[in-house]
């Protein structure tokens, strides 16, 4: 397959709105019912195009990004599975298409580490923000969402067009390439999943005080018991929050009350609770 | 965190109402919750781009417009359609001059359980309902599946972070009023809320856990631990964290040393970690990735 410049920054431009709109934006272009017509287009087979949208789009429905989870990226592998596809000259159809998926594999597991990198070198870069805050510097908070939204496209660009060239053959290496080196992205996945560790911390020194100890273990149990049990593992949050409320009323009912019969002299003291 | 974030906003008489203009402009800026997620705060420091034209509207005092910014940047993970709904009290309170420390409470109680029913309704819901149907229609070859599809889920996204923008601050507006003249109770409650919060959030996103076998019996110490504590480890941690926070450690040290003892250790092995690798064949590989040192070995799985 010829592949002109042209056609070449087109699918650029597409990799980097698309990168962007995975998670911000309206969040619904990116999706591979969507994405892979545009790139069918591009490439000249739009009928095509559709199709792989389709039947991609249908794998895709298991594997949402839930809850900082994150499964192989959908835009990678939309993409490179309709440009295999057109390059490929498959038939449009559910089952001519089949090959194609399996072949944007690679690229989808890739296009996943460029979103964990760029999560990782971004939680560094929340020093920066903190000191933004800091100085008053609204513009400074604007351009740090504008610094991860243009990395993120970018790092989904090249490695799209990287991609259209390389083909499978560069698939192949991509693929040898985790292999060899899966404990360093495996140990990123695990860095990552704990650095919401950091942000709790931080959240904990605000409001924690020595009898609130007995809170932080009773949200821990709550959760633990709902997402234990399968009917209401969904909703563990949402029934934690309940419990939470119950007791903050109870105690804001309790502390106000104790203050208005310390300001009428029944209890001595200028012990408020606090 | 050099900087100490004060408890009492300077001026503390009450904000006029936001207009609608500033309201809509949140509205359109919430869409950009997720542009500078990471792994440390999330959703943080989109957040706070997002509730900025507020808050510089709020707060006319220079230092108090800083306090607000520096607070707005804690940990935030909610469902991004939903954000306006916190937005909403959090301007309220903000615009009462509530203490620091309430709006902080408030705002993670709020946001933690926002997020799960938001993945319930969209992605699980909303999601495969509409693009289920709508992909069959493209898998026919017709591209109407992906403009029914664009239409519906945007259609629905906007309805929704409009609605409960305006919903949520005339509630919060209404409420906040009563509660503050009860200042000191109400932070008090709000603290014990949100704490609560945060040890559900524990348990419920900390994924971390050891990937050891071990022995001629091959002993699992994951399942080990669960049997004195499940979530111990993301318990742990966080503790740790919390005393070298207190101890003056900056987030971005603690930052790195987790990146190196989460790479260090899956090089021998010792974290659950996903890769997403696959060998030649195209199948995953056991316990997710190869660690450098295999001093131990681990079980393929059965057919």
């Amino acid at each position: 397959m010829q592949i002109s410049i042209i056609q070449a920054l087109l699918v650029f431009v597409v990799a980097f709105i698309m990168g962007i709109d995975q998670f911000s934006f309206l969040e619904s272009l990116y999706q591979p019912i969507v994405t892979c017509p545009i790139i069918g287009a591009i490439l000249g087979n739009f009928e095509l195009g559709v199709v792989v949208g389709g039947a991609y789009q249908l794998i895709q429905i298991g594997s949402m990004p839930i809850g900082g989870a994150q499964p192989p990226n959908a835009i990678m592998g939309g993409i490179m599975a309709t440009v295999f596809a057109v390059s490929l000259n498959l038939e449009a159809t559910a089952d001519g298409v089949g090959a194609a998926l399996g072949l944007a594999i690679p690229f989808a597991v890739f296009g996943q580490y460029a979103v964990t990198l760029t999560f990782t070198l971004m939680s560094g870069m929340m020093a920066k923000a903190d000191k933004y805050a800091e100085e008053g510097n609204v513009k400074g908070i604007r351009n740090l969402n504008f610094l991860e939204m243009g990395f993120l496209g970018c790092l989904f660009g090249i490695l799209a067009v990287a991609g259209l060239y390389g083909g499978s053959l560069l698939g192949e290496t991509l693929q040898n390439f985790s292999y060899q080196f899966s404990w360093v992205m495996a140990g990123l996945d695990a860095a990552g999943g704990a650095m919401r560790f950091v942000g709790f911390a931080i959240l904990m020194k605000v409001m924690m005080s020595n009898e609130m100890w007995g809170f932080l273990l009773a949200g821990f149990a709550m959760s633990l018991l709902c997402s234990a049990n399968k009917a209401t593992s969904g909703a563990t949050l949402i029934l934690c929050a309940f419990v939470g409320v119950a007791i903050a009323i109870y105690d804001f009912n309790t502390q106000t009350k104790i203050k208005q019969n310390a300001g009428s002299g029944f209890v001595g003291g200028e012990e408020d609770g606090i | 965190m050099a900087y100490n974030i004060p408890e009492k906003y300077q001026d503390l008489t009450p904000a006029p109402q936001l207009d609608k203009k500033t309201l809509n402009k949140m509205v359109w800026l919430s869409c950009f919750l997720q542009a500078s997620f990471n792994y440390e705060r999330m959703q943080a420091c989109g957040w706070l781009w997002g509730i900025l034209p507020g808050l510089q509207k709020i707060h006319t005092n220079k230092e108090d417009l800083k306090a607000s910014m520096a607070h707005n940047l804690d940990f935030l993970n909610t469902h991004p359609f939903l954000v306006t709904f916190v937005m909403g009290i959090v301007l309220s309170l903000e615009q009462n001059k509530a203490d620091t420390q309430t709006i902080r409470s408030v705002r993670i109680s709020a946001a933690g359980p926002l997020g799960g029913i938001g993945d319930a309704l969209f992605w699980l819901t909303l999601v495969p309902i509409t693009a289920g149907l709508t992909a069959n229609m493209a898998m026919q070859g017709q591209i109407i599946g992906a403009v029914l599809f664009l239409i519906i889920f945007n259609a629905v996204q906007f309805a929704v972070r409009f609605g409960l923008m305006y919903w949520s601050y005339g509630l919060g507006t209404k409420a906040v009023t009563m509660l503050t003249s009860n200042a000191k109770e109400f932070t008090r409650a709000a603290s014990i809320l949100g704490i609560f919060v945060v040890g559900g959030l524990i348990a419920n996103y900390g994924s971390t856990s050891v990937r050891l076998i071990v022995g001629e019996t091959q002993i699992n110490i994951q399942s080990l631990l669960d049997g004195v504590l499940p979530k111990l480890i993301p318990l742990l941690i966080t503790l740790g964290l919390y005393v070298l926070i207190k101890k003056g450690w900056t987030p971005v040290k603690c930052i790195v040393l987790i990146l190196v003892v989460g790479i260090l250790g899956c090089a021998f092995g010792i974290w659950s970690g996903n890769s997403q690798a696959m060998d030649a064949d195209g199948n995953t590989l056991p316990g997710g990735y190869t660690p450098l040192v295999e001093w131990y070995e681990y079980p393929t799985p059965e057919e």
